[in-house]
């Protein structure tokens, strides 16, 4: 690691240069700026083109467990961009897209479009995969290929997002509901 | 601890004028499509790629338009300027009143944009680019850069020089012409590179708007001039550990003089750098767009700071890097 290690001190000045660009956003404010925060199980999960042809959807279905924030219906559709429709991708940094099963606490808006979808805030950011083992229950929202600036410190590293308990992720929520 | 053994294979430095390209191009980084045993690097097959800006500005962004078009474009040239580049790498740029990327998603580079992105005020996220290819043969058929025209309190962009300053006094400003630069890169259908000195490096310096030699070992491998402006050869050999090859290791070339072959014919802003790439699943690797010079080759674990997560390379081959190792030179 020479060649890095040579450079490495020019990291505390440095810029990110991502596809994508973050600057990281804490669960109370993730919880403010969405109209709803869920927790759910991703039922079934389908990418298709707009209307116009001009730009790739993936959608999932998610069965709603618990609502932290707003009001739960049944399920909901929740809409990130990018996706694959049969040999043509859509790529686009920092959204983590679900595979049928997975469980997440979703902080999510109304699609500007008005479609009946809900989009998830900060994209990857308000997507906290849900992980049960024999230790406990933990979420996390990190993302790979995605940077985050953080303006306070001057510095930028990879998006990790955050790790915790699903109770603590659970108590801040509703903490800033309260507020 | 067992201590393990690294191998890089004697590497075949073939100076021959001219690109040679015994396999589909893999250093710098191209992105790739990973098809059984083919590999299809992204890049444009049409000519020329033209975007689109619209010139009107946000809050976040602290110059003048005439002077944010200036350097989009020259963003664009860097790349279309390149030493043995051309001419399947041609871009024109055309201002655009579109708002809407659900409708004129293609090419289009915008500040205000918002419409279908979903982009919302104070949730963070800075800026997105969004490219469309075809995963059978890395044919990219659109790109959008999309800056969000509200995020969080922290940055804004300029044409930094010591004097810059933002709007919004706590904002800490960002040289424009540097990010643009970076994700024309991603434009034209490059990864991020493992070089630091390289623009497509994901982490840079405040400004850094002159390619290195990578990126023009970059460029040039998936859009080649026919009659090169210096002539290049190809660094081939491959990195075994135990007798096994290693996957994803980077290996680079560096010069072990100070010649500057690209300044020597006229290419005065390329900056001299090592040019590297990642090894295949069986621990091969070609290093094309080399300038004929003497190099050490070296392979280095890609652990810190750019890592496996920086990178497409893992998840087109579905595989994941070998970071076991040390770093050795050859």
């Amino acid at each position: 690691m020479k060649n890095f290690l040579t450079f490495f001190w020019a990291l505390a000045l440095t810029a990110s240069l991502s596809a994508t660009t973050l600057i990281s956003v804490p669960v109370e404010r993730l919880t403010q700026v969405s109209t709803h925060v869920l927790e759910g199980r991703s039922q079934s999960t389908w990418s298709a083109w707009n209307q116009q042809h001009s730009m790739i959807y993936t959608y999932t279905r998610f069965a709603v467990g618990n609502a932290l924030k707003g009001q739960a219906p049944a399920t909901v559709i929740v809409k990130q961009l990018g996706g694959t429709v049969g040999h043509t991708q859509q790529r686009v940094a920092g959204v983590r897209y679900w595979r049928p099963g997975e469980e997440a606490v979703l902080f999510l808006r109304p699609a500007e479009e008005r479609d009946g979808t809900m989009v998830v805030t900060g994209m990857v950011q308000g997507n906290f995969l849900v992980s049960r083992s024999a230790g406990g229950v933990t979420v996390t929202n990190g993302s790979p290929g995605t940077m985050a600036y953080n303006p306070a410190q001057h510095q930028v590293t990879e998006f990790h997002g955050s790790q915790m308990t699903l109770a603590e992720l659970e108590a801040r929520v509703q903490k800033a509901v309260r507020q | 601890m067992k201590r393990k053994l690294l191998v890089i294979s004697t590497p075949l430095l073939v100076l021959m004028l001219g690109l040679v390209a015994v396999r589909p191009a893999q250093s710098f980084l191209p992105a790739v499509e990973v098809s059984g045993n083919t590999v299809n690097p992204d890049h444009w097959a049409t000519t020329p790629v033209t975007w689109r800006l619209n010139p009107t500005l946000s809050a976040k962004v602290n110059m003048s338009q005439a002077n944010a078009r200036a350097v989009i474009q020259d963003s664009f040239f860097t790349w279309d300027g390149a030493p043995n580049t051309g001419p399947s790498l041609d871009v024109q740029g055309l201002d655009s009143s579109d708002t809407d990327p659900t409708t004129t998603l293609v090419n289009l580079i915008c500040f205000v944009c918002s419409n279908g992105l979903n982009f919302s005020s104070g949730e963070g996220v800075l800026a997105v680019a969004v490219t469309t290819v075809d995963t059978s043969t890395g044919v990219i058929s659109q790109g959008g850069i999309f800056f969000n025209p509200t995020p969080t309190s922290g940055v804004c962009f300029v044409i930094l020089t010591s004097s810059s300053t933002c709007p919004v006094g706590s904002d800490l400003p960002q040289d424009l012409q540097t990010v643009a630069t970076h994700e024309i890169g991603h434009f034209f259908g490059l990864d991020h590179s493992s070089v630091v000195r390289a623009v497509m490096f994901p982490f840079a310096p405040s400004i850094q708007t002159d390619l290195s030699f990578d990126d023009v070992a970059g460029i040039s491998s998936l859009y080649p001039k026919p009659a090169q402006d210096v002539p290049t050869g190809t660094i081939q050999g491959t990195v075994k550990l135990n007798n096994t090859g290693v996957f994803g290791a980077h290996v680079f070339a560096d010069s072990t003089t100070a010649a500057n072959p690209y300044f020597a014919v006229g290419f005065v802003s390329i900056r001299k750098s090592p040019i590297g790439t990642l090894t295949l699943p069986d621990g091969t690797y070609s290093i094309t767009g080399v300038p004929l010079d003497s190099y050490i080759v070296s392979a280095e674990p890609l652990n810190d700071p750019m890592r496996s997560a920086n990178v497409g390379w893992a998840g087109s081959f579905g595989k994941t890097i070998d970071t076991g190792f040390t770093t050795r030179s050859h």
